[in-house]
């Protein structure tokens, strides 16, 4: 199989590495498909590949309970499993699941860990994305704490247009139900509610974003933290 | 199993309608009205909407896949069901 070549990527902590910091985790890189709802972590289960994100999504939930409720989301710009793996957690209490389907380049542990212990680079690379990652998590639970639903479902929705291309959100109501943890009812009236101010505009199962803007000013600092924190972190800005 | 649709009333007019539009299939009217009850329970229980002050003066407007009206559920009704022989004032 032909090696994967950098430029051609997507994953922007693939992109911000060096070639030589890159080539020592080319030869372990497989292209995989993630399809919609595909476990691509079980919970306590070891983990044996992470995937870095070249598009679609992967939700972190709670899976103790039928209902899977979203505390962090993983796009283009992140690594599924760093945070087990880089903790040296072994399995996880949560369920990792494509919430939107795409392509992404797995990567068994064993290799990955080898390149981390060798490589300093890469190690430190990974220690910042854990910690952004750990920051997303928080600011989740501050907004479920504080926020009303129009601010997380806002929240959420910014999260989604920065991982995904144009404007449009194909999701269902029922879904965002899940994700955000509340009735289906609820999810239709805030969404009213955004669109009656003319932030987004709603289709039957497609959400289209209008005014990015005008859906931070609901987020009360809850999105945009981990946003900045990977700047800093990890592109340098 | 038949397809019923839990809109939302909150307030007058075709603004105060958050309209379902994917509904939920159940086995008959019984069914439709517990989910509704369910479902405004868990709103009021742990929810918290800018458009809502009280979801006590909602209801649910359900109706049947062809659009008709099958029953209203306000809010209301879910404290009397669990207040009932509770003794709580």
């Amino acid at each position: 199989m032909p090696l994967t070549q950098q430029s051609k990527l997507c994953n922007r902590l693939l992109r911000v590495l060096a070639p030589e910091d890159f080539a020592q985790l080319q030869p372990y890189l497989e292209p995989v498909s993630l399809q919609l709802r595909e476990v691509v972590i079980a919970p306590d289960a070891p983990v044996e590949e992470l995937f870095f994100i070249e598009t679609g999504m992967v939700s972190i939930s709670t899976a103790h309970d039928e209902r899977r409720i979203e505390v962090g989301l993983v796009g283009r710009e992140g690594l599924v499993g760093a945070v087990p793996v880089a903790l040296d957690g072994v399995t996880t209490p949560h369920v990792y699941f494509a919430q939107l389907s795409g392509e992404a380049l797995s990567i068994g542990r064993e290799a990955f860990c080898a390149a981390i212990r060798e490589n300093p680079v890469l190690r430190r690379l990974l220690l910042r994305y854990v910690h952004v990652q750990i920051v997303q998590i928080t600011q989740t639970a501050y907004a479920h704490a504080s926020m009303s639903l129009e601010g997380r479902l806002a929240r959420w929705l910014l999260m989604c247009h920065d991982r995904t291309d144009g404007d449009e959100l194909v999701l269902t109501h029922e879904f965002l139900s899940m994700m955000l943890g509340v009735q289906r009812a609820g999810v239709t009236l805030a969404i009213q509610n955004l669109e009656g101010a003319g932030r987004i505009r709603a289709k039957r199962r497609r959400i289209e974003i209008l005014d990015r803007d005008r859906l931070l000013a609901l987020t009360n600092g809850s999105y945009g933290t981990p946003e900045a924190e990977y700047a800093r972190l990890i592109e340098g800005a | 199993m038949s397809l019923y649709f839990f809109n939302l009333r909150h307030g007058p007019g075709a603004d105060g309608l958050a309209v379902d539009t994917e509904g939920d299939e159940l086995a008959g009217p019984a069914e439709a009205r517990a989910r509704a009850l369910a479902a405004a329970h868990d709103l009021i229980a742990r929810t918290r909407l800018h458009s809502v002050r009280d979801w006590f003066t909602c209801a649910f407007e359900v109706t049947d896949a062809a659009g008709r009206p099958v029953m209203t559920v306000p809010f209301s009704d879910t404290v009397t069901e669990d207040d009932e022989g509770s003794g709580l004032a």
